[in-house]
């Protein structure tokens, strides 16, 4: 069809420009519906979506364009960012709702457990969702969705992205949380055994139902390019939002250390947050300006470009499930040096010969950092392109699809707890004060539900348009091109 | 968002999502339909239905493939006569206007000859294409044909009849204005542009058509709207004249009263200032230059300044109607001695309630225990400056009735400029509640920045002036002993100050309160476009927002008549559009920044009264 | 030429829909709202009315009373002039426009006309309203000055909200219109 909606053309999610190039074309789609039986409708609920940077986004949407390729229905639901709100569709006919629901705090919902299920059970009516996929626990708006897709009786799955500690007390009410949250949760999927374990202590959970499936990242978006970097001097590149977790003020205190000690040595920081303030003023105070470059918040297809002009990667992270920066920077060709707890799941990611690992401390760092200077003087380092060739093999999307959609399979077979199960289990699992509290608001829950239902049945929600999938819209017509969104005006003039 | 796809709808398979190759089919675009290779418009006017056959005579927008007819040019004519009158009409009007086709009225029964004359005429006036419209006898329904010579045979046309109304249509105006339709000759309007545009544009630019009337003995015999009121405007035309010298007198004083007010006395420093800071001289300033627009002797460009000027006018007749009002009932029973009498004892009434206000925070104010030796310093202060301002009042007193009077003269200026000097004898008299608010607002603002910065400090922290940011700073020890005792000083004299700058913000809140909705009020009789609302309420038609249609009854082979209304534009765009601009600036900052800028202490609404210091 | 359905809104309330065709590129829509219905009026004046009893009887001012009456009668004035929509019409006139009529339950009709130049499409739309995820009908128009770019978007039937399946049976009229507007501008 020629007419004018093509040109509008769907409104490119800042950031992800290259991925698109790298989504595999229509062609061995045929295949993948020939061989595979059931599809299911998935619905990935996280409040961290584009144009939010960082790993949680890019896994859910690079998933997603792999589920889709090969023949379900993906829809992801998020909030709104700032003027992005209402239905949104990205490259195949991936469909997006950004909710308005208020942020609270780093970009996570408030949640009341009860305001959020009008919206989400219309949409899961709507979508004809057979399957929940959470993410992230620090979202709020997935653990909502979890509590209201067990009260539909929806099969649910999550998906933790990230490490928590025991001691403080923050993390043990984060933990308890969390106990709650997934105990009547079908499947986890973690990314890495580090992580594995310490969900399953933090959750409480039996490992039989927690799956291990790491990150990937795109190679084809991260190739190397020698001829860019400046060999007369060595460069040390950090990419990774600037906050305490990313252990930033480790790095305030080895930049002076080694700029000192070697005179052509030159840093680049990219990533924006609030211990900026820190390396600037790090910078000023030992005079660094020329050997420091502070780059702000990157764009996710500008970081390619930066990693390249770099010899060493430098991550300080304190705590990390599975370090997509360290991918990346290895499939760029970069020799990886990076600090860890002893809970970390790094040493997983690389194989030791692309990696250094440290102790999180200015010293060990400082050693680190100096042998890998050694080598690269030496001239005992691989080459970049042996090093992204070797990279490139390791973690791919489609395998992660693939695996995703092993569990899937086994979670569609599995019932769901009706109503008094789910209630037993609360109370026998989480303890009695937790559980009775809980138990009761499920209760709440269900009660609302039967409400919502009687105020408007499912009967009178209109099925929504599949824009995915081998019937969908998307693909019958054009390949391409998908129309813009502008449903502001009515959901703001009322 | 998503959409159906066109092709998959037109195919009408109810799925979606056919193949779009569907689409470019033309013969499945509608099946069992005809398909229309020209849809051709033919705007005729309603005054015309009942006309006597003649020729169609119109002008022709080939972009938009549509005719519009402006009258009906009825037989016995030469057409050499016809060519000549319309050569000189389209001289005038600028609008190329042409003999369009023929007009069939058949009153009798169906004439042969009548048709086959009407064919021939258009070997005479050659024009493409050929329009042949012919009503019945007593039917509603007409029949339209058009003539192709080039083809041969006659276009499968599909045509749209749109009657409208010549009158509304020549007289109102479009809204939004459209800006490419500018009266120069022989300008083609963009093919973007509006369609309904240019041919309201036609309609209004043939107005010369329209001005012979029927008694008129012309070699031709037209018909068309015709106006109304030809004695009216007999007096019409003696106004304009008579208005003509009066405006020259008025604008001569005008301009003798702005010099004289631009004269060198008034630019001296401490007059200048308060002419600038009292609302009254803004009024009647802002009056001045609304009675020069108005009397200008520049005509008006377009349509919207004549808007602006009539709207001026009614707006100053308004004010001064109820400016004299509001004389009349000043000046009858000694009302303005009264008021005088009644103004001290209020203005006293006032200070003896301050004073008990302030005496009732030096003790022990709900129950708060303040710093006692502070709280008593304030407010001496604060009482030695009421005693200050009762005696100044003291002194004025005999004065007040005599400058009420001469006051209370300016009303035959306006009601705006009366309310204006009530804005600012408010003001004066309220001076008092104005200083306290001041030194409340400075001492507590002083001790806001001051608790702030040390706090700094003791986070190790310190505001760089020049990179407009906190660094972090190491301190001496003596430098954190001599802040921390600072902190702690202010800390504890912080409730005081707060409570003092609290009760004395709300007051001048309250005086802000009254003198805003006093300039509302102003603002409301200088902003409100009332010609404008006048109009729109008499003769909606003029002021059109667009047009709307109706579809008249339809029968089967004869073409779909329309009829074209005027759409009014509403109230609120009216308002919206013709609102006049004010001096007055209201405050630009949300209540969020406002309520920021209160627990700060920064001075709010300072930029009428400052000019009352000079007191 | 003209026919009456019945089909449902977003709330699964009933909605008469009356389609009449004058010509091939003429067509009409009109969206019937159910009648003001007496039991959610004398709910309405009764709350009200108790509410003011319950004021009377704790300050013993009939003003109190008056003021109910008055409020009511002004209130449902309101309601019927400004808020209380019957019908919502959709007019389409191949190569002139677009036209959208709301005749209010008063009388009052409100109607825009959109010319076809502006018209750039008709389209339908998802949109989240109040906690429902919904479809709407809406016309695009066109930037006057880039015209490939979408300056507007004037949503139709807005106070009705009928379903899906309504709203592709207008959309395919629609289009089935444009689209001799299509043929016919390109074809001279």
């Amino acid at each position: 069809m020629t007419k004018p909606h093509l040109n509008m053309a769907y409104r490119k999610v800042n950031g992800h420009g290259q991925s698109i190039t790298s989504k595999p074309s229509h062609t061995n789609c045929g295949i993948h519906l020939l061989r595979r039986t059931g599809t299911h409708n998935i619905c990935m609920v996280s409040d961290f979506f584009y144009p939010n940077m960082g790993g949680v986004e890019s896994h859910i949407y690079q998933l997603s364009q792999c589920l889709i390729e090969r023949g379900h229905k993906v829809i992801i639901v998020t909030h709104a960012y700032g003027n992005r709100k209402g239905i949104r569709y990205l490259t195949s006919g991936l469909k997006v709702y950004y909710l308005p629901l208020k942020v609270m705090y780093n970009q996570s919902t408030a949640t009341t457990l009860f305001h959020s299920l009008p919206l989400l059970r219309y949409i899961f009516v709507r979508e004809r969702v057979t399957i929940i996929h959470s993410h992230s626990s620090f979202s709020a708006m997935a653990h909502d969705a979890l509590f209201h897709a067990k009260t539909m009786g929806l099969q649910t799955v999550f998906t933790d992205h990230s490490l928590f500690g025991f001691a403080d007390v923050s993390s043990v009410l984060t933990n308890k949380l969390l106990t709650v949250s997934l105990c009547d949760t079908n499947h986890i999927i973690c990314v890495s055994y580090t992580s594995k374990e310490n969900t399953v202590l933090r959750a409480a959970l039996n490992p039989e139902i927690v799956s291990v499936i790491p990150n990937a990242v795109d190679p084809t978006d991260f190739t190397p390019d020698p001829f860019r970097r400046d060999d007369s001097v060595i460069t040390i590149v950090v990419i990774s939002r600037l906050v305490y977790r990313k252990g930033i003020d480790l790095l305030s205190g080895i930049i002076p250390e080694l700029c000192q000690k070697y005179s052509d040595l030159n840093f680049i920081v990219g990533g924006e947050g609030p211990k900026r303030i820190i390396l600037e003023e790090v910078r000023e105070r030992y005079q660094l300006h020329d050997r420091v470059r502070l780059l702000g918040a990157l764009e996710h297809q500008d970081v390619r470009d930066v990693l390249v002009q770099g010899h060493i990667f430098l991550n300080t992270s304190l705590t990390e499930a599975f370090c997509m920066a360290i991918v990346e920077a290895a499939s760029c060709g970069l020799q990886v040096k990076s600090c860890e707890y002893q809970v970390g799941g790094i040493p997983e990611v690389l194989p030791d010969n692309l990696i250094i690992l440290c102790e999180p401390s200015v010293k060990s760092l400082c050693n680190g950092l100096e042998k890998a200077i050694s080598q690269l003087k030496s001239g005992t380092l691989p080459d970049p392109e042996k090093i992204h060739n070797r990279v490139k093999t390791f973690y791919t999307w489609r395998n992660v699809a693939e695996r995703t959609e092993k569990v899937y399979d086994r979670v569609s077979r599995e019932a769901v707890l009706p109503m008094d199960k789910r209630l037993n289990r609360l109370i026998s699992h989480c303890g009695p004060v937790t559980g009775c509290t809980f138990a009761l608001l499920a209760v709440l829950n269900f009660l609302f539900l039967i409400f919502l239902r009687w105020l408007t049945p499912d009967s009178v929600i209109d099925i929504a348009v599949d824009a995915t999938g081998p019937q969908g819209a998307w693909t019958q017509q054009y390949s391409f091109s998908k129309k813009g969104e502008d449903n502001k005006e009515i959901s703001e003039s009322r | 968002m998503w959409l159906l796809s066109g092709g998959a709808a037109v195919t009408g398979h109810g799925q979606l999502g056919a193949p779009r190759s569907r689409r470019l089919q033309p013969e499945r675009s509608a099946p069992g339909s005809r398909i229309p290779i020209m849809v051709l418009k033919v705007f005729f006017p309603s005054c015309c239905c009942s006309a006597d056959s003649g020729l169609l005579i119109g002008r022709w927008i080939p972009e938009q493939n549509s005719a519009v007819i402006l009258a009906v040019v009825h037989f016995p004519f030469i057409p050499f006569q016809v060519k000549q009158y319309l050569s000189e009409v389209q001289k005038v009007s600028q609008v190329e206007i042409v003999v369009l086709g023929t007009w069939c009225n058949n009153k009798q029964e169906k004439e042969e000859s009548l048709g086959k004359f009407l064919d021939d005429l258009g070997t005479i006036f050659s024009h493409e294409p050929w329009l042949q419209l012919s009503k019945e006898k007593g039917s509603k329904f007409w029949t339209c044909h058009t003539l192709s010579r080039q083809a041969g045979t006659p276009q499968e046309d599909q045509i749209i009849l749109i009657y409208y109304d010549q009158r509304k249509a020549m007289l109102s105006q479009l809204h939004p204005p459209e800006m490419s339709l500018d009266n120069q000759p022989g300008v083609i309007p963009a093919p973007d542009a509006s369609k309904l545009a240019a041919v309201f544009d036609t309609v209004a630019r043939s107005e010369v058509l329209f001005l012979t009337d029927r008694y008129d003995d012309g070699p031709l015999k037209l018909s068309h709207w015709q106006s109304e009121g030809v004695e009216a405007s007999i007096i019409v035309e003696l106004a304009k004249q008579a208005s003509v010298p009066v405006c020259m007198l008025l604008t001569l004083l005008l301009s003798l009263v702005s010099g004289l007010c631009r004269s060198r006395i008034f630019k001296f420093w401490p007059l200048s200032f308060i002419w600038s800071k009292l609302s009254t001289c803004e009024q009647v300033g802002y009056r001045l230059e609304h009675l020069k627009f108005v009397f200008s002797n520049q005509k008006a460009e377009n349509q919207n300044q004549l808007m602006r000027k009539a709207n001026i006018f009614v707006s100053l007749l308004l004010d001064v109607a109820l400016g004299i009002m509001l004389l009349s009932w000043l000046y009858r029973k000694n009302r303005i001695g009264q008021l005088a009498d009644a103004l001290i004892p209020v203005a006293d009434h006032v200070a003896q309630e301050l004073q008990d206000l302030l005496q009732w925070l030096m003790g022990v104010p709900a129950g708060l225990k303040m710093n006692r030796a502070l709280d008593q310093v304030l407010g001496r202060f604060f009482l030695y400056h009421i005693h200050l301002w009762i005696s100044y009042i003291h002194l004025l007193s005999p004065f007040i009735e005599m400058i009420l009077w001469y006051v209370g003269l300016s009303a035959c200026l306006g009601l705006t400029v009366v309310l204006s000097i009530l804005s600012d004898i408010i003001a004066l008299l309220t001076f008092h509640i104005y200083c306290f608010y001041v030194y409340g607002a400075r001492l507590y603002c002083l001790k806001i920045y001051g608790l702030s910065s040390l706090w700094r400090l003791f986070r190790g922290k310190k505001w760089n002036v020049l990179r407009q940011r906190v660094d972090s700073c190491s301190y001496d020890l003596d430098q954190l002993f001599i802040g921390t005792l600072l902190f702690t000083i202010l800390l504890f004299l912080l409730p005081t100050t707060a409570l003092y700058y609290l009760v004395f913000t709300l007051l001048r809140l309250l005086v802000v309160i009254v003198q805003g909705l006093i300039h509302f009020l102003v603002d409301l009789i200088d902003s409100l476009p009332l010609y404008s609302i006048g109009l729109r309420l008499c003769r909606s038609y003029r002021l059109a927002a667009g047009v709307k249609f109706r579809v008249l009854e339809q029968e089967a082979g004869r073409p779909l008549r329309l009829l074209m209304q005027i759409n009014p534009l509403s109230y609120g765009s009216v308002v919206q559009t013709y609102r006049l601009p004010t001096y007055s600036c209201y405050p630009k900052d949300s209540w969020g920044s406002l309520c920021k800028k209160l627990f700060f202490g920064e001075l709010i609404y300072p930029w009428k009264q400052k000019g009352d210091k000079q007191d | 030429m003209e026919e009456r359905r019945s089909i449902s809104d977003i709330y699964g309330g009933r909605l008469a829909l009356q389609r009449r065709s004058y010509s091939p590129s003429c067509r009409e829509f009109c969206l019937g709202c159910p009648r003001l219905s007496l039991r959610s009026l004398t709910a309405a004046t009764c709350a009200v009315w108790l509410v003011a009893y319950g004021l009377f009887a704790l300050c013993q001012n009939s003003m109190v009373l008056s003021t109910a009456i008055f409020i009511t009668l002004l209130g449902l004035l309101g309601y019927l002039h400004f808020v209380k929509i019957d019908q919502e019409t959709l007019l389409i006139i191949g190569s002139l426009g677009i036209q959208m009529t709301s005749s209010y339950a008063s009388g009052k009709e409100s109607t825009t006309f959109i010319e076809m130049g502006k018209v750039k499409d008709v389209v339908i739309n998802e949109a989240i309203y109040m906690q429902k995820v919904i479809y709407y009908l809406c016309i695009l128009l066109k930037d006057p000055v880039e015209p490939q770019r979408v300056s507007q978007v004037v949503p139709v039937f807005q106070s009705a909200k009928p379903r899906l399946d309504c709203l592709i049976e207008v959309y395919r009229s629609c289009q089935e219109i444009l689209a001799h507007q299509a043929v016919t501008s390109t074809s001279p």
